[in-house]
């Protein structure tokens, strides 16, 4: 289970789940959840760096993130914790820009979601340290100044209610990863920023990591 | 090789939008000036002769295209050197809940469920690299209950091949295994539970691959 980032076949991520990043976003707040896949081609791990392709405007979204450890579909929420093995600490990077063009002209989210090094995440953090995954607070920093600071508690749709709506659209698997929404304080990095970021449970720090920020490198042409 | 395994192995299924202008205008789409993708789960993946079912409240459309499976990892891939990455292909579809779709893009929303439903990516067996000598010629058909619907060739694509693996490896990293789903020609339309759906490849006049999947309903197992 822990090498979940080499097996597992798909990340979902869930849109607007918390009610303060949808207005700041000057979005609708969602009756029922929604989401999008991001490729996990996009995976970087704690250390990695975070890299700024051409062009875009890239926004951190700092996440708690699901890691699915039995296969299943149509899964109703009273069962949900049984597919669950364990969580994650993790960031949706987004291209903004291109999230903003692709909204304006009902164009997929993919790419702006989907650049190498978009999903930067921690180590594998099995279910029973997080007994709660109602009460877990995230924070997030960029060359060490507070952005993000948030608690689980405020998620609009529970996690139980996600795996059962994600669950009767498309199958689970054992490895997927669900990224469960962002707290408001999303905003831009640029490349020279760190950024770091840590989870915890009722005071006690469970993942903690750092993620420098680059320039996307240009192709070596011959 | 894991590409030959695409349907177990595969890490991502990129599809591309509009690749054929007749398509993109039979929707009343504007034909696009560069390539876009969205990605379909490998969740999604049905072979040969599986069900493909249909979700209730779905307007299901199938849409018949070539896929390129890689064989060698890359990003940054130029044109040029596109063929190197190319393990083979297969005949797929690319099946879409059309209404669900249609509210997405009028709502600037992912089309993540709308393309994602399980057993939405019928595909067929690994075609040999040799088997299809000209990608710009290979004729792509489809048919519901013995009556064609589709009948195109790659000649009409865009896009071609070379090109959209240099423009989705500038934006994620292609690895062997991962699906392109190149397009689809004209002819797109509902399909109905109890209809069965055949479709075939041809190239130069000798059929490469051959078909067939049922359609029924999604039955709730709750």
């Amino acid at each position: 289970m822990a090498d979940f980032l080499k097996t597992g076949r798909k990340i979902i991520a869930i849109g607007r789940n918390y009610s303060e990043h949808a207005k700041e976003l000057g979005n609708a707040v969602p009756t029922e959840p929604f989401f999008f896949l991001k490729p996990t081609s996009s995976y970087i791990t704690d250390g990695q760096s975070i890299e700024i392709p051409a062009g875009c405007e890239v926004h951190h979204e700092l996440e708690l993130s699901v890691i699915i450890g039995k296969e299943g579909r149509d899964i109703l929420a009273e069962d949900a914790d049984n597919y669950i093995a364990g969580y994650a600490l993790s960031l949706d990077m987004t291209a903004r820009n291109v999230q903003d063009k692709a909204k304006k002209e009902g164009r997929p989210w993919s790419a702006s979601k989907g650049y190498d090094t978009f999903t930067p995440i921690g180590a594998f953090i099995p279910k029973d340290q997080i007994p709660d995954h109602g009460n877990v607070d995230l924070s997030l920093q960029v060359n060490g100044v507070t952005k993000q600071k948030g608690n689980t508690r405020d998620m609009i749709f529970s996690v139980p209610a996600l795996i059962e709506n994600v669950s009767s659209i498309m199958k689970l698997e054992e490895g997927d990863v669900i990224m469960t929404g962002t707290p408001k304080g999303v905003g831009r990095v640029l490349s020279g920023e760190t950024v770091t970021c840590d989870l915890a449970v009722d005071g006690k720090v469970l993942s903690k990591l750092t993620f420098p920020v680059i320039d996307r490198p240009n192709p070596k042409r011959p | 090789m894991a590409s030959r395994n695409f349907i177990h192995s595969g890490r991502k299924i990129i599809a591309i939008g509009r690749n054929f202008s007749e398509h993109a205008k039979e929707l009343g789409n504007a034909v696009p000036k560069s390539p876009f993708f969205f990605l379909k789960p490998t969740s999604s993946f049905i072979s040969n002769g599986q069900a493909i079912e249909i979700p209730r409240g779905c307007e299901v459309h199938h849409e018949v295209e070539l896929g390129v499976v890689i064989g060698k990892d890359g990003r940054d891939i130029s044109a040029k050197d596109a063929h190197k990455h190319i393990a083979g292909y297969t005949l797929a579809l690319d099946m879409t809940a059309r209404n669900l779709q249609e509210q997405a893009k009028k709502a600037g929303l992912p089309w993540s469920t709308a393309k994602g439903y399980d057993t939405f990516t019928p595909v067929g067996e690994f075609i040999e690299k040799e088997a299809i000598q000209d990608t710009n010629d290979v004729d792509l058909s489809l048919k519901i209950d013995g009556v064609t619907k589709q009948n195109g060739n790659t000649r009409d694509m865009i896009f071609k091949i070379p090109s959209l693996i240099e423009y989705v490896s500038t934006i994620m990293k292609l690895q062997e295994g991962d699906l392109i789903l190149t397009g689809t020609p004209a002819g797109v339309g509902r399909v109905l539970p109890g209809e069965t759906v055949t479709c075939e490849l041809a190239s130069k006049g000798k059929i490469v691959s051959q078909l067939r999947f049922p359609v029924v309903d999604r039955s709730n197992k709750a």
